[in-house]
């Protein structure tokens, strides 16, 4: 029976790229600019400021105003990739160390403590509340009850069937909710930094301060 | 009075009948805007909230409405009704809604009523999302279906009939340079120092915001007086001299390209080498960044902001500057649109400087300064005046901490909101253009 769930998570998760891949040709459906505008920075430089010291606490006024959530984010969506991991290694049998388990035991603990806890925010802030559709909800639970079951596997608990089932669950709502934003995420950070790059805003020229 | 009065009953009698040619006209203009990177923004907000303290109408009035993920959810929502495959099918579980009558008026209260597009939150967004951009999409659609507020669209339209915003004929802008070139003679005590208007071969064409014909004549001189002190071969163009666009804001492409074409045309008649934007950050944005993009054109001449030159000036020897001359602590306010969206950053910096005894910045600064409430075309739209100015608190209390005397800022629309503000919060300061403070330094 087990074999079989192992099928379907396989399969679930060729269907969730598949769809991905169809939305991100959907997105560039659509015309691309082209920019008549001469640069007066550099539109690398911009890109590499995005995706390193474009995010960090000391450049960003809100990462560094909201330091637990920022570290909640880097937290959770770091031992989700790593739950990802972590299945497909037991999907393709592939045995791992007591160390390495006991990495990724830390890593899937502190992600689902932050999911968790991001969840409460959501619930509990009017104004969170306030920008959220019930696809946010449903989003972080899955994630969550995915994190919960990789968590008891790797703690020697008999969950396949649960874990394989929250993990097909998962896949299949990847494309269609929010969680798709880990798929574009990159993309909007290369178009940030492109944008400012161009414009000679970022990276900046000489240093600024919040106070 | 009357007619503004009219056109605002007009307008709220128009959003009152909304029917579904109008639903159709602005979702179809909605759908023309979107490229792919708009597509692949609209698909990545998730919802995390970061940006709401980002923004100075949120940090200033708790409201819902105020969040710029909010206001960017209002776009996503239209989108999604539209384009995705999922929420099409479960709206209310994705969040998807259709654009009907009660979407249109949130639409206009929030995207005209509680945005400068000022970008700080694009800045801010986890994703990097630019948000102001989206929004200004959507008011582009709202435009296309004549939904403008009124105060913003007749800016758009007193430009578009009579070439510049403020309506000022030829005959007066004429007038007003002969008086203003008479007043510079005696100040140089050169009987040729001119504003000259119309001389071809040039190097520079240089622009106005023509508020500063009708109110802020000094501005006109303090920049007649540094092309002097400089020896710079200049002109006005007697017919195309306004800087501002107000199609940036309104978001109607087409005005906009038809306001940033004619300056176009005034310096290929005057065959002039370097369109040369006075300090307006609208301007700014508008001319250098978004016309080409507007016209689907590459220009064949430079365009630089008046601060280039001026550093220029500084930095080649060719005016002289004495900061005795400006003994009173000055301080600097970012605008927006040349700043954080044109990159024009330092170069004020280095200038004022040169130019003033004791300059201390504002916190924060560059980039990541508070916008002052009076972008996004807010000024011209009165119905949402008391958001504005209390939006412009956080300013006030910037500027208020630096204990400065006077407030420099590159921009006429950012001086009318710190204006505004000087009066409301009681500052006491005095606000004044970078060229302003410039000219009053330079020795002759």
């Amino acid at each position: 029976m087990l074999v079989w769930f192992r099928y379907g998570v396989i399969l679930s998760a060729v269907l969730s790229v598949s769809l991905l891949i169809y939305l991100i040709f959907k997105t560039f459906s659509f015309s691309t600019p082209k920019l008549n505008a001469p640069p007066s920075g550099s539109k690398k430089k911009g890109i590499l400021f995005a995706l390193g010291r474009g995010m960090m606490p000391w450049e960003k006024e809100s990462a560094k105003k909201h330091l637990v959530t920022y570290g909640a984010g880097i937290f959770y969506h770091s031992g989700i990739f790593a739950a990802f991991f972590y299945l497909f290694l037991d999907l393709f049998f592939v045995k791992t160390s007591s160390y390495t388990d006991s990495i990724f035991i830390v890593l899937i603990a502190s992600a689902l403590v932050c999911g968790l806890g991001l969840l409460l925010k959501r619930s509990l802030l009017k104004y969170m509340r306030a920008i959220s559709s019930p696809d946010d909800f449903i989003s972080n639970t899955l994630v969550d009850l995915f994190l919960l079951f990789s968590l008891f596997h790797a703690f020697g608990f008999q969950v396949r069937i649960f874990w394989y089932t929250a993990a097909i669950l998962l896949f299949l709502y990847i494309p269609m909710g929010k969680i798709r934003h880990c798929f574009f995420f990159f993309y909007a950070r290369i178009l940030f930094g492109s944008f400012y790059g161009r414009r000679g805003v970022y990276p900046p020229r000489q240093p600024s301060s919040y106070e | 009075m009357s007619s503004q009065k009219e056109k605002n009953e007009r307008y709220e009698q128009r959003v009152k009948n909304i029917g579904g040619p109008e639903h159709d006209k602005i979702l179809d203009e909605f759908k023309n805007s979107l490229h792919s990177e708009f597509a692949a923004y609209l698909n990545t907000c998730a919802h995390c909230g970061l940006c709401a303290d980002s923004c100075h109408y949120y940090l200033t009035s708790e409201e819902t409405e105020n969040i710029p993920a909010y206001k960017l959810s209002l776009v996503t929502k239209v989108f999604k009704h539209s384009y995705d495959p999922f929420a099409k099918k479960a709206p209310r579980l994705f969040g998807a809604r259709s654009l009907d009558k009660k979407m249109i008026n949130e639409w206009i209260d929030v995207l005209f009523g509680r945005c400068t597009l000022c970008g700080r939150c694009a800045i801010n967004c986890t994703m990097g999302i630019n948000i102001p951009y989206l929004i200004r999409a959507a008011r582009g659609a709202l435009a296309s279906a004549g939904l403008v507020p009124p105060g913003l669209q007749s800016t758009v339209d007193t430009a578009l009939d009579k070439g510049n915003n403020m309506g000022i004929s030829k005959e007066d802008w004429l007038e007003t340079i002969e008086w203003l070139e008479d007043e510079l003679k005696e100040e140089t005590g050169d009987k040729q120092a001119g504003l000259p208007i119309d001389r071809k071969g040039m190097r520079l064409l240089y622009t106005i915001n023509p508020r500063e014909a009708m109110f802020f004549p000094l501005s006109i001189s303090a920049v007649g007086k540094i092309f002097y002190a400089a020896g710079e071969k200049w002109t006005f163009s007697s017919e195309n001299f306004d800087v501002t666009n107000y199609g940036l804001y309104s978001g109607d492409d087409n005005a906009a390209g038809i306001m940033s074409g004619r300056l176009i045309k005034a310096l290929h008649e005057l065959r002039c080498s370097e369109l040369i934007l006075a300090e307006c950050g609208h301007g700014y944005n508008s001319n250098r960044w978004e016309a080409p993009e507007w016209l689907k054109v590459k220009y064949d001449f430079k365009v630089r902001s008046i601060l280039e030159v001026i550093y220029q000036y500084i930095k080649e020897g060719r005016i002289k500057l004495n900061p005795e001359l400006n003994k009173e602590r000055v301080t600097l306010h970012d605008p927006c649109n040349l700043v954080r969206l044109g990159g024009i950053i330092e170069y004020q910096r280095y200038i004022l400087k040169k130019s003033v005894q004791d300059f201390v910045e504002m916190f924060p600064n560059r980039d990541k300064n508070f916008c002052c409430g009076g972008g996004g075309g807010q000024l011209a739209m009165t119905r949402f005046a008391e958001r504005r100015i209390k939006a412009g608190k956080l300013k006030a209390e910037q500027i208020k901490k630096t204990g400065a005397k006077i407030v420099a800022t590159p921009c006429h629309n950012c001086i009318d909101q710190l204006m505004e503000l000087n009066k409301h919060y009681k500052l006491g300061v005095q606000i004044k253009t970078v060229s302003e403070i410039v000219a009053d330094a330079v020795v002759l």
